[in-house]
């Protein structure tokens, strides 16, 4: 049955509204977990407040399982869902440029959006802040695209990568992910918010 | 504490659940049998050598021959702009932009048609629409269109009328008495197609 759009049992045109309302739900549920706290966020870095790790992990494995789900009762093609193509170099160097920054600014491009919703102006920095960096990097793109382009691996799953099946796969993540959650309450306990 | 272990343990049996459930690879395939047969049965995907005549006169531009024999027949003989794509390489990433696509319409061919429904089953098994088979095949072409034969003088208007369009036709692909052995160098190359866009998922970050 599923993706609706891929199969046209929903028309084309109505992808963006349907984005416009995920979206909405997203900012929302994000000011709701307290995301457009800049300490909240940065508190998964010093160990105080895991929120952040549990919200993104439990959405990871929520997504997983109802997919995986939805997938055995014949209701989606996981053929057709969209899969982000692997470029190794860029999404490592990506990753540490995006850590930095979460760590340094408080926000993460979403929350800052979210934040600013609410009127924190650091938020308002940061979000503009994402506009310098989106015209550097488009001025230097030329002198980057070697490393952008390098390591291709095409639309790869990590569980074709390491060769078991993807309901082995998501399990071991479950596993990996209420473990985390775990450590993260005892590091939170451990290492509790200095009051200011 | 209590709601965080229930929840937690809801998610390790959903994950036991579902790392031992075999993965669903029922989904390659689109029709049914049911699906299939009714569309055997009203027999939509045949063009007749007639039509496919008066296509090719027009220069239709929506038309897509295919050649489903092997390089080696294709060589010796095909039809104008006809692309070969031999039945065992159907299923080729190469020729899926060809065979899985909404602007042309794929007329698929043989020398009879058992090869050329061969492949057009697959393809419609895969779920691809616009691939048709030409009727009677190449066999049958070479019969009505390149060396028609007259009909009594007692037949009816429309069948006289059809015999005077064959004529036509054959005199335009350069029929009439040749034999279909005759080789024509015309190299083909691919048509453009352009190639369906993936469809995106939007891409999200936090």
């Amino acid at each position: 049955m599923g993706p609706l759009i891929p199969q046209e049992i929903i028309a084309e045109g109505w992808n963006f509204l349907i984005a416009f309302g995920v979206g909405i739900g997203f900012g929302f549920i994000l000011e709701q977990a307290g995301f457009s706290s800049s300490r909240k966020l940065a508190g998964v870095f010093y160990g105080y407040d895991a929120v952040v790790l549990k919200v993104f992990f439990t959405g990871a494995i929520t997504g997983m399982i109802g997919l995986l789900y939805l997938s055995l009762f014949d209701w989606i093609d996981l053929n057709l869902i969209w899969v982000n193509p692997t470029y190794l170099w860029s999404a490592i160097i990506g990753g540490i440029i995006m850590g930095a920054g979460f760590i340094v600014g408080g926000f993460c491009p979403g929350t800052s959006v979210c934040a600013a919703a609410i009127g924190k102006i650091d938020a308002m920095v940061f979000f503009g802040g994402i506009f310098i960096g989106i015209l550097l990097f488009g001025e230097t793109f030329e002198w980057i695209k070697p490393l952008y382009m390098a390591e291709y691996w095409g639309q790869i799953k990590l569980s074709e990568l390491i060769g078991i099946s993807q309901g082995l796969l998501t399990f071991f993540i479950i596993i990996a992910a209420l473990l985390m959650f775990w450590v993260a309450e005892m590091a939170e306990k451990k290492f509790p918010q200095k009051e200011y | 504490m209590i709601p965080r272990l229930l929840l937690s343990a809801v998610y390790f049996g959903l994950g036991i659940i579902i790392a031992f459930v075999p993965e669903n690879t029922t989904k390659p395939f689109r029709l049914t049998a049911e699906q299939m047969l009714n569309e055997v049965k009203y027999r939509s995907e045949m063009v007749s050598s007639d039509e496919l005549a008066d296509w090719m006169v027009n220069q239709d531009p929506s038309i897509q021959l295919i050649d489903i024999r092997t390089p080696k027949e294709f060589d010796q003989f095909h039809l104008e702009n006809a692309l070969n794509i031999p039945l065992s390489q159907i299923l080729d990433e190469e020729w899926i932009d060809f065979l899985d696509q909404g602007i042309k319409m794929n007329i698929l061919y043989s020398n009879g048609t058992t090869l050329a429904h061969e492949a057009w089953m697959i393809s419609r098994q895969l779920g691809y629409e616009n691939n048709y088979v030409l009727q009677g095949g190449l066999n049958y072409w070479t019969e009505t269109i390149l060396n028609p034969s007259a009909p009594s003088p007692y037949s009816a208007d429309d069948e006289i009328a059809k015999y005077e369009f064959r004529k036509g036709a054959s005199q335009y692909f350069g029929g009439e008495m040749k034999s279909t052995n005759e080789s024509k160098k015309t190299k083909t190359d691919k048509p453009i197609i352009k190639r369906r866009k993936k469809k995106k998922a939007p891409q999200g970050g936090c």
